[in-house]
């Protein structure tokens, strides 16, 4: 009864503050959509400079070899190196491609050598471009019939992508920037909405009502349980405008992140409880959160991380989460694959819980 | 406008922050955690790719094949597959990131100068890595069956300012941009806001203080932390992580001051639109910190965006200094060709100010 007038009160104060509430849907759902749409494409449309000093029908050819697929974006023929080189340093190419003089010439009698400049300014792009470059070449190369027979005993290779066939990102953005609002609104909210009844001192008042002080931590922590879970559902409406495949279990989605919540509450009780002030447990959550999110893999992929921050990213909860919902949205995994991550999670969120309850208990 | 009063203001916030040792504390560590974290974290260098292969023909081509690939030094192979079940759920559950499929025949079939055909299944789930995975196997399995000639035609890669193709080359002069993003408009957000909040700024609008010298006074301690940020993380940027520093560090310190007047004037808007310290948090998270991440080109190219992104990517100056420290670090280049992007800067800052002076006064007044 008195939780549940406390959990009452809770509620309400949550679902007051408009502003709180736009910003929460900001971050599940236009935050979502604006970094799908941004960063979900594969990486297309290269800026290119051509330098055909060649000016012949093979070079011609090259060039719409080059732009044809798509993967590059002519924006500028150019006659010498030399004029070549700002379009590079403002950034205006991310490429040169140079053909030398007699390339016709030349291709039919082997030796033949084209020079690619490349902006390693972006490693990323510059290692794509690269392979890009190599794969047109290569095709140029088979069709045009510059092998001899002998060459031609030649592997072919054909390449599939599983789980995710057109290599786009929109999948995974889509899934990792929602486990990120959750991670997000996990910690702030719960840290936010103790410490402000420490300032303004409202929680001497609770703590002279007959309360106990788990019926108090229980009120403090579920609504952001709730509202984690409840921001899901415009979450999973953009989940299917994107097309993203759901091949595994629902039910078993909620159940996970409701787990995932709970340890980031963990974290969020645990900052307001050491925290004075608004500010500092702000900075602190900020302080908690950036660690949390960079080792998780929603930025860059945990696998091309050195040893040990691959090992210390097995601490991040949302590095668990991330595999458990990439796991059944795009490879239909179900718990018999996934349990490692559930009881990571467990074993994460339950000291957290813990130590927060123990400093919660003894400060009031 | 009297610098007296801005000095007393100056101080009074001065003393206030430092009084406080976890602002201080998270001001000054985090930056430095922010990098080594993304310098070392953030490296999309992919050099230790798990491989599977199911090797169905058996026979000294097809384990030469494999050879090639455990030979770049860039696959490693995780496991011999057995069956086409044992190889999903590798994939399944990543463990491997590629699996090489070599049917039965290869080697006879290649042995004819047949085209022999071989399957590469790669895990699409991090497309990042998606992609190199499979431009470098493609590579490694069309180049397989040219050893026998020399190659007709040829493509020389040369790699311009970073010619290591080194990821912390790129992550920590873009990192620049993200840190003076993240902290500044923070920390001055939340300590305008909290007056609001505690209601000490009613006693502010009761002094002779104008709202200019108040905020300038405000602003003061603010920017010497975040400079104090930017020398620091340029410095173990250069002697840590051995970034070249091609440039002017004058040059680049001097735009700094001019970023960190903008990313302040951000925080100072944020305060003046917001009237609690959660709100203007989330509200930094979503305006200062996630774009200048995102949307800045720091790590996901602008290029490859959509236009309309590409259009919503210019209204956050993040996106300006990312090229002007990448210019400058690594290409070398100097105010001839970077002026646009800091014209742009200068603009967008006296644009910021102007807003939230013009809040803040409808308010005193």
């Amino acid at each position: 009864m008195r939780l549940s007038s406390l959990l009452h009160k809770e509620l309400i104060q949550f679902f007051r503050d408009p502003v709180v509430l736009f910003l929460i849907f900001w971050l599940y759902t236009i935050e979502v959509v604006i970094c799908s749409y941004a960063l979900g494409m594969e990486m297309r449309d290269l800026p290119l400079a051509v330098v055909d000093t060649d000016e012949s029908p093979a070079s011609r050819r090259l060039i719409d070899d080059f732009i044809a697929g798509g993967n590059f974006r002519l924006v500028a023929h150019l006659h010498d190196v030399a004029a070549a080189e700002p379009y590079l340093e403002r950034g205006e190419a991310q490429a040169v491609l140079v053909i030398p003089v007699d390339f016709e010439r030349e291709l039919y009698r082997g030796g033949q050598a084209l020079q690619f400049l490349v902006d390693g300014s972006n490693a990323n792009t510059a290692a794509v471009a690269r392979g890009y470059a190599l794969q047109t070449v290569e095709a140029f190369r088979m069709h045009r019939g510059t092998l001899d027979e002998r060459q031609l005993a030649t592997v072919a290779a054909q390449l599939r992508t599983w789980y995710n066939p057109d290599q786009t990102n929109v999948g995974f953005t889509v899934l990792a920037m929602i486990a990120l609002a959750g991670l997000m609104i996990g910690v702030v909210h719960p840290a936010a909405s103790i410490v402000r009844e420490k300032e303004v001192g409202t929680i001497e008042q609770l703590m002279v009502t007959p309360i106990r002080r788990g019926e108090l931590f229980i009120a403090k922590t579920v609504p952001t349980l709730l509202i984690g879970l409840l921001a899901l559902f415009p979450s999973l409406a953009l989940v299917g405008w994107f097309g993203v495949p759901v091949r595994g279990s629902l039910p078993l989605f909620f159940a996970l992140t409701a787990l995932f919540l709970l340890s980031a509450i963990g974290l969020g009780v645990l900052v307001a409880a050491v925290s004075r002030t608004l500010q500092q447990a702000l900075l602190l959550a900020f302080f908690g959160l950036f660690p949390l999110m960079f080792l998780s893999g929603t930025m860059v992929p945990v696998d091309s991380m050195p040893n040990l921050l691959q090992k210390l990213s097995l601490a991040s909860p949302l590095r668990h989460y991330l595999d458990i919902t990439l796991g059944i949205f795009l490879k239909g995994a179900g718990m018999e694959i996934l349990w490692p991550h559930a009881l990571a999670l467990v074993a994460i969120g339950m000291p957290l819980y813990l130590a927060a309850w123990l400093i919660f208990r003894r400060w009031l | 406008m009297n610098p007296w009063r801005i000095a007393a203001v100056a101080t009074k916030e001065t003393k206030e922050v430092l009084r406080d040792p976890i602002t201080v504390g998270v001001a000054l560590l985090m930056p430095l955690i922010m990098l080594l974290l993304f310098g070392y974290a953030i490296t999309l260098d992919v050099d230790d790719i798990t491989l599977g292969v199911l090797d169905e023909d058996r026979t000294p081509t097809s384990r030469q094949l494999t050879e090639a690939f455990t030979a770049s030094g860039v696959f490693h192979l995780e496991r011999e597959l057995t069956d086409p079940h044992a190889m999903e759920r590798a994939l399944q559950r990543g463990e491997i990131h590629l699996a090489l499929i070599i049917p039965p025949g290869f080697e006879r079939t290649l042995a004819r100068h047949e085209p022999s055909p071989v399957q590469l299944l790669v895990d699409g789930t991090y497309s990042a890595t998606a992609t190199l995975v499979s431009s470098h196997a493609f590579a490694i399995a069309s180049g397989f069956g040219h050893a026998a000639g020399p190659p007709a035609l040829q493509l020389e890669t040369r790699v311009w300012y970073n010619p290591s193709l080194s990821s912390v080359h790129t992550v920590v002069p873009g990192l620049y941009a993200v840190i003076l993003m993240a902290f500044p408009p923070l920390l001055t957000a939340l300590a305008l806001v909290r007056e609001k909040e505690t209601g000490t700024i009613a006693q502010i609008y009761a002094s002779p203080l104008s709202s200019v010298e108040f905020l300038a006074g405000k602003l003061i301690p603010y920017a010497i932390i975040a400079f104090v940020q930017m020398a620091m993380v340029i410095a173990v940027g250069f002697l840590w992580f051995g970034v070249p520093f091609q440039g002017s560090v004058t040059f680049l310190l001097t735009i700094s001051l001019l970023y960190v007047l903008c990313t302040l004037g951000i925080g100072l808007l944020v305060s003046a639109v917001t009237r609690t310290q959660l709100v203007a948090l989330l509200a930094v998270l979503i305006v200062t910190l996630m774009p200048s991440i995102l949307f800045s080109g720091m790590l996901f190219p602008i290029f490859t965006m959509p236009y309309v992104v590409q259009l919503y990517t210019l209204a956050f100056p993040g996106r300006y200094f990312v090229d002007i420290s990448r210019g400058v670090v690594l290409k070398g280049v100097g105010f001839e060709i970077l002026w646009p992007s800091i014209a742009i800067v200068a603009v967008y800052t006296l644009l910021v100010f102007a807003l939230a002076a013009w809040r803040l006064k409808k308010k005193v007044a």
